[in-house]
């Protein structure tokens, strides 16, 4: 996306919003949807606009999972550490995990190919340990499976 | 300015209407644990050490007016098991080692630990494990050491008056001061910050170069 296109649509929003402290949050998920993560530059538009500084706007951007201050990577990789898959070795998966793309989790690979994250449940405990890569769910993982299927991958 | 006497801990107290017990308390010299009071800033009420107990109720002196004839106790077997827990997390997860710390013998938890008499051992066990941060020396003016942070918040609220530089940022454990960007640039102000930090966390440079030759 360019940065002026980014710019117009940026202003886009904006132009639906009073300026009040209160618009923060549904502004900064809004600018979110059009770049995929919250840039520095909309971050300082947005704090003019709401006469905030731009490090209040980053106080708020921390502090919510939601909102990501690092762009995603193509390929998002989501680990299960629910109590199933903990029980059956997802802490050994992450592991491979780390080891295959060489990330630690809630890192972005720098080429931008890959996102690991790990989250409480995904709902497939009957599958444990399993992770979802993009929309697909890989079960019953084993490190050797696990060390397989990024090999595939790359 | 109208006055009111009140009791406080048993001594009668007179302050001006409007204040707050803790003021109250201080300029009467009865003290009142308070890690993130300041008396030139307002209350912000997020330590939850001035806990005292009014007509029976349990509130924050740092935040509650002083009123016409009542009585505050500033300690209750429920107010010090409360406020022994919140002291004893705060030093738990502190640098351990006062000496050659930039805020040795003026440190707020000093005086807290000085207050309750803190068993350091009991207390080593509610560390969070983890490693210790690096120092941040990123502004050329000071240093900022954030495994001696408390999160006491008047490095921030002192910083908003000036030119907004410091926040919280992060959630939970992960919760931490930090400037926008994570790096400690500012436009050189008089070291507001530095001064009021109530422990050895913003120290300026100088401070770091005497400590280093000790």
């Amino acid at each position: 996306m360019g940065e002026e296109s980014g710019g117009e649509a940026l202003s886009g929003i904006l132009m639906f919003y009073e300026g009040k402290r209160s618009e923060l949050i549904p502004i900064l998920q809004e600018t979110q949807g059009i770049f995929g993560y919250l840039p520095a530059e909309p971050i300082g538009v947005i704090a003019e606009f709401l006469k905030i500084s731009k490090g209040e706007v980053y106080s708020v951007a921390s502090f919510y999972n939601q909102f990501r201050l690092i762009p995603l990577g193509r390929n998002m990789v989501t680990l299960c550490r629910g109590t199933a898959c903990h029980i059956v070795g997802a802490p050994q998966i992450l592991e491979e995990i780390s080891k295959a793309i060489n990330l630690k989790e809630g890192e972005t690979s720098e080429d931008l190919e890959y996102t690991l994250e790990t989250v409480a449940c995904i709902g497939c405990c009957a599958l444990a340990p399993c992770v979802k890569i993009n929309h697909k769910i890989y079960g019953h993982l084993t490190p050797a499976k696990t060390k397989e299927l990024f090999h595939a991958r790359n | 300015m109208d006055k009111v006497t009140l009791t406080i801990d048993d001594k009668t107290v007179v302050a001006d209407q409007g204040a707050t017990i803790l003021q109250a308390a201080l300029q009467n010299n009865i003290y009142i644990p308070h890690l993130c009071h300041h008396p030139e800033l307002k209350p912000s009420g997020v330590c939850r050490l001035c806990m005292v107990e009014v007509a029976g109720e349990v509130v924050l002196s740092c935040r509650t007016p002083v009123a016409e004839g009542t009585t505050v106790k500033t300690r209750t077997p429920e107010i010090d098991q409360a406020r022994r827990m919140n002291i004893e997390v705060a030093v738990a997860n502190h640098h351990l080692v006062c000496k050659g710390c930039p805020g040795n013998t003026k440190c707020a938890l000093q005086k807290l630990m000085a207050y309750i008499r803190l068993d350091r051992k009991r207390v080593r066990r509610l560390r969070t494990p983890g490693e210790e941060l690096p120092i941040d020396t990123s502004n050329p003016c000071f240093n900022f050491d954030p495994n001696k942070c408390v999160l006491c918040g008047i490095c921030v609220q002192t910083c908003a008056d000036i030119q907004h530089g410091l926040n919280i940022v992060g959630r939970g454990p992960k919760t931490k001061v930090a400037f926008h960007g994570d790096s400690a640039r500012c436009e050189p102000c008089g070291l507001l910050c530095v001064v009021r930090c109530p422990v050895g966390a913003l120290y300026p440079k100088e401070k770091a170069a005497i400590q280093e030759s000790a």
